[in-house]
């Protein structure tokens, strides 16, 4: 069976998680609701030295490393070090339709894009899946996943396209590597990329 | 006769508070907007639009397509959950041009939008009705 037979990307809940070097932060929450407070003060604290990130890059990375993963590569690490969140948003069964439900989680998105505190700011959507189903197959689906909540925010939403960034990581890093086949690893991560030049 | 009358100035009173109680109407959230839309429309979502996807206005036009057989609720529930999207739109965007003269005013000087409108909502001074009105319908409080 070579598909990701689940329709979630994460399952455990809704979840913020903050990049290590933000650990500080006082607005570390977990396994709670998510509100657009707690997008808000997550998403908006900004490091000076945050990395800069290319985003081709990140697709020419994963695109070459099936299989091998993706959390050591030179672009992927980076990533760690930029201030994000991680969401549930729900697909249909091996498709990139959202699911109804999933609607809410997107749309607590777009509010806090649209907030003047984040207007500066550019944004990366990160689809994972687990191990289920083949690794190149889930990296397709997981790029398709994440460039349709894109299209849903600049669309729907009127996001400025020229804000978003999405990627797919497929089940190359895994939130539990010690059960890659875990539906907790199917999640999106949205991660603040720095100032809009 | 009177009665024709009647109904005109019923119609008219009609009109005029509807139109006052539009101007005057909070403006949702985004997310609350699209919550009413899965609460909604979900069972006809599931029956007429599977694989079709929120961006790009698929789920109103496929929604639209199947009005025939859609429930009326759901059908309902679209057309205002489009205009309240679109409400918020506008309110955001027009924020900053109707504090133009508040910003200029309390908050010369401050620098990036956040900083601005925090500056708006922090200073008491502000007493322009529209601004604050314009600042409340873009859900930035």
């Amino acid at each position: 069976m070579t598909e990701d037979r689940g329709n979630k990307m994460i399952v455990h809940g809704l979840r913020i998680t903050l990049a290590l070097g933000l650990l500080l932060a006082p607005c570390i929450a977990s396994a709670q609701q998510l509100d657009n407070g707690q997008i808000m003060s997550t998403l908006g604290q900004v490091k000076s030295a945050a990395p800069a990130v290319d985003v081709a890059l990140l697709v020419e990375e994963a695109n070459a490393n099936v299989g091998k993963g993706v959390a050591a590569l030179p672009n992927w690490s980076k990533l760690s070090e930029l201030s994000q969140l991680i969401v549930e948003i729900d697909f249909e069964n091996n498709s990139t339709a959202i699911e109804p439900k999933s609607y809410r989680t997107v749309g607590l998105i777009a509010d806090a894009l649209h907030h003047p505190d984040l207007f500066r700011y550019k944004f990366l959507i990160v689809g994972h899946s687990s191990s289920t189903g083949s690794a190149k197959h889930n990296l397709e689906l997981s790029q398709k996943r994440a460039d349709a909540i894109n299209e849903a925010l600049s669309t729907t939403f009127a996001v400025s396209p020229d804000r978003l960034f999405s990627v797919g990581a497929g089940e190359e890093w895994p939130i539990d590597p010690g059960h890659p086949e875990s539906a907790d690893n199917r999640r999106v991560q949205l991660i603040n990329l720095g100032l809009l030049k | 006769m009177m009665r024709n009358r009647v109904s005109i100035f019923a119609a008219a009173a009609f009109a005029f508070l509807a139109l006052t109680s539009l101007g005057r109407a909070d403006t949702i959230s985004y997310a609350d907007a699209v919550t009413t839309l899965a609460k909604e429309c979900e069972a006809d979502i599931k029956k007429f639009c599977n694989g079709e996807n929120l961006g790009n206005g698929r789920i109103q036009a496929c929604l639209e397509k199947n009005a025939s057989k859609v429930s009326p609720t759901c059908t309902s529930t679209l057309g205002s959950v489009m205009t309240s999207i679109a409400q918020r739109q506008q309110a955001q965007a027009s924020v900053f041009k109707v504090c133009q003269h508040d910003i200029s005013q309390y908050c010369n000087g401050v620098k990036g939008d956040g900083n601005i409108l925090s500056c708006l909502v922090e200073t008491k001074r502000v007493d322009n009705r529209a601004c604050n009105q314009a600042i409340t319908d873009a859900g930035w409080r």
